[in-house]
């Protein structure tokens, strides 16, 4: 029974934990190989993994989706740790808009250019994207941006993940001494006065109580009363 | 459409952290003036009197202005991240 309440409060903290995945930034090092458009199908599956049609155009069941096809340095440890290896990896290029996950990314016809830019050098590149490469659903990180970096083994500082999660958690003690401050100043002084409501009432009874008593008394045998 | 959604959604939930927050800041200030009180009473003056004197210059001092700023930093968040994000 512990272990499945403990599972139970793990869970939302899970969830979180994978939403802050999915959304926040991440930078790949990679060499850009080519870059291409395929039409898209979405299904129900897959549908949620991927954004709108380029902002301000309309919204059709099946379009163009642009991709940058890379070979991406492999990691450990979401980039923390490097690694003598590589894979393929394929983004996507589409707008966030104004629409979650707040990047307000309106550019990606300059950013397929400046892949497409990028695929005709040797250069290493650092790709920030948010998502992930699901294969049997067919599902693509989508890029954000591209920069030239030095090489394979260059250090990208996330600045704003570090923002993000001191943000985060000031926020969250902020919310718990709030929380506090309110059970301290209001919920308990009126389970206060409830209390006392209580006590008030009780005493009352008791005294009626013992008024009857007395009465039934009087109808004893003074020894037995 | 979805700039409007951004928009009205966005003022509501910032609305809602700006109400708790000022409520929250208050409620400190109204409790230090009642220990403050309770530590040193002022003759002449009764507990309630001397909270709400103290209410009433906390509300026209700067603390519930710097309030505001839960609608303009965001704001200004957003608009650096258009910016960033959107320029080669």
């Amino acid at each position: 029974m512990r272990t499945v309440s403990f599972l139970l409060r793990l869970l939302p903290i899970l969830m979180f934990g994978l939403l802050l995945h999915y959304v926040l930034p991440q930078h790949d090092i990679v060499r850009v190989t080519s870059t291409e458009v395929i039409r898209t199908d979405f299904s129900n599956y897959n549908r949620i993994f991927y954004a709108q049609p380029d902002s301000g155009s309309a919204a059709q069941p099946t379009r163009d989706l642009r991709l940058i096809n890379t070979q991406k340095q492999k990691t450990f440890l979401l980039g923390f740790i490097k690694r003598d290896a590589s894979e393929v990896m394929v983004y996507r290029n589409e707008d966030t808009g104004w629409i979650w996950p707040p990047y307000f990314k309106f550019d990606s016809s300059d950013l397929q250019a400046e892949a497409a830019a990028a695929a005709r050098t040797e250069g290493w590149y650092s790709i920030t994207h948010y998502g992930w490469r699901i294969r049997w659903a067919s599902i693509y990180p989508n890029a954000v941006a591209i920069r030239p970096v030095d090489g394979p083994n260059a250090t990208i500082v996330p600045w704003f993940n570090i923002f993000f999660f001191v943000f985060l958690i000031v926020a969250i003690g902020t919310v718990r001494a709030m929380w506090f401050q309110f059970r301290e100043r209001m919920v308990d002084p009126a389970m206060d006065r409830v209390g006392d409501q209580m006590d008030i009432v009780e005493a009352r009874m008791d005294r009626r109580r013992s008024k009857m008593r007395r009465w039934w008394d009087s109808w004893k045998p003074k020894n037995k009363r | 459409m979805a700039f409007f959604k951004l928009i009205f959604f966005g003022l509501v939930g910032l609305s809602v952290i700006y109400l708790s927050l000022s409520v929250y800041s208050a409620s400190l200030r109204r409790e230090k003036l009642e220990k403050q009180y309770d530590a040193d009473p002022v003759p002449g003056q009764t507990r309630e009197a001397f909270v709400e004197t103290g209410m009433i210059a906390y509300k026209s001092g700067l603390r519930p202005k710097l309030l505001v700023l839960v609608y303009v930093v965001p704001v200004a968040v957003f608009t650096a991240i258009i910016y960033v994000i959107n320029t080669n």
